[in-house]
């Protein structure tokens, strides 16, 4: 009778287990499928742009070349992107003595929504605005919010389209290689 | 780079053997020239560098120069002790390298410079070629932001400043902000200047200027100037003759 309710509990760990192991893949492979989905600018020199921010000064991207940049285009109305930015906030405040920038590009038409968001949120890093959105269109943006990360030479090197708190780790991992370049 | 080496792991065995033939066809056919050239690289002198750089606008890399041994080459080689033979040879064969390597170096950077006057040459020919160039002078009354240039009323150059840019133009820098074509005759130029006047207020001025193109390159500069008297910054277009 004990031997096989001790039978019966190991196998439910074992269920648990590989639930734990298939679940980590399927992270994983997600993770791995919105990265690796044809992205012409991948190992190139990401375009170059400047932009004015929501407030402090202007921002140009080259003048940050030696710097890991993490680009993450974002919309007001993008519960996602609040997420993803509040994570890139706890990233950059933490890694940002080691050479990380961390610029926020709004593409909304309307400004107000990115005004009133960073008036609330107050983030470390600065919002740029992107009316027009030709930085957008430059880094062939299709989904909010889109993670670019460029390493320190200026070339892109990781593309992500989309964000769970499941991924957190799995950027930040990124994030470690790059600033250890 | 992460891209490449994904893509090299990955190849096909079908596409990797004709490469591989060929890195191989390629060894084959290299390797005696290799092993000769280094064998006169350590048996010949270095250089010196007044004599690879005797001839700077030669358009020839300057490796053959140093490959080819010097007649004294021999004599100097055979006399030499054989003890200190195979550590003096193994220096000047790194010092002789590195010769080459700056050579090729100098060459490809003379090889861009060349590229680039001939691309400006081609695509802005000088009976053609309009410049605008922006200058700062002092900049106590505004900041700038940005720069919109209008030629014959269409937007041409839009500039937005960063506070390093501001700061570059503010030591002396001059920038030029444009370049372009425009056929003989008459033409307008219309620059807006927005940023921050003086008490930290939005400012947005204009200037124009209406001008003449002839035969030959156009030069115009754009200058912003404190004028003292009023506290207030000043706006200009000098037509350069």
């Amino acid at each position: 009778m004990g031997r096989q309710q001790a039978d019966g509990r190991a196998a439910r760990c074992s269920r648990i287990a590989w639930k734990g192991v298939l679940g980590g893949v399927l992270a994983t492979a997600v993770l791995a499928a919105s990265a690796a989905t044809a992205y012409a600018l991948l190992g190139r020199e990401a375009p170059d742009f400047a932009l004015h921010a929501v407030s402090g000064n202007n921002v140009r991207l080259s003048e940050h070349r030696g710097d890991v940049v993490v680009l993450s285009f974002w919309g007001s109305r993008c519960g996602q992107c609040r997420m993803q930015l509040a994570a890139l906030d706890r990233s950059f405040k933490t890694y940002h003595s080691a050479g990380l920038q961390v610029f926020g590009v709004n593409v909304d038409d309307d400004q107000s929504g990115a005004l009133e968001f960073a008036r609330t949120q107050a983030l470390g890093f600065p919002l740029l605005l992107d009316p027009q959105k030709a930085v957008a269109r430059a880094y062939e943006v299709d989904n909010l919010p889109m993670t670019v990360l460029i390493d320190r030479g200026g070339a892109v090197r990781q593309v992500h389209r989309d964000f769970s708190s499941r991924f957190e780790a799995a950027y930040l991992q990124q994030l470690r290689v790059l600033l250890n370049e | 780079m992460l891209h490449v080496a994904h893509s090299r792991r990955f190849l096909a065995p079908q596409a990797a053997a004709p490469r591989l033939a060929a890195i191989a066809l390629g060894f084959v056919f290299l390797a005696p020239p290799l092993s000769a050239w280094a064998q006169s690289a350590a048996v010949a002198p270095a250089t010196p560098p007044a004599a690879a750089s005797a001839a700077p606008g030669a358009s020839a890399p300057s490796a053959p120069k140093t490959q080819a041994p010097s007649p004294a080459a021999p004599a100097a080689a055979a006399s030499a002790p054989a003890a200190s033979g195979g550590a003096s040879a193994g220096a000047t064969d790194t010092r002789g390298l590195d010769q080459d390597i700056q050579g090729l170096k100098k060459d490809v950077v003379d090889l861009n410079r060349d590229l680039f006057v001939l691309e400006e040459e081609l695509l802005f020919p000088a009976n053609t070629q309009v410049a605008v160039f922006i200058s700062m002078d002092v900049g106590d009354f505004f900041l700038l932001d940005t720069v919109t240039l209008k030629i014959d009323q269409k937007e041409v150059a839009n500039y937005l400043y960063t506070p390093r840019e501001v700061e570059a133009l503010a030591k002396g820098g001059v920038q030029r902000l444009y370049l372009g074509n425009l056929k003989a005759g008459q033409h307008e130029l219309v620059a807006f200047f927005s940023g921050q006047g003086p008490h930290e207020r939005d400012y947005r001025r204009g200037a124009t200027l209406k001008f003449e193109k002839g035969i030959g390159a156009k030069y115009l500069e754009l200058k912003i100037n404190d004028r003292q008297r009023r506290q207030q910054p000043e706006f200009e277009i000098k037509d350069w003759e």
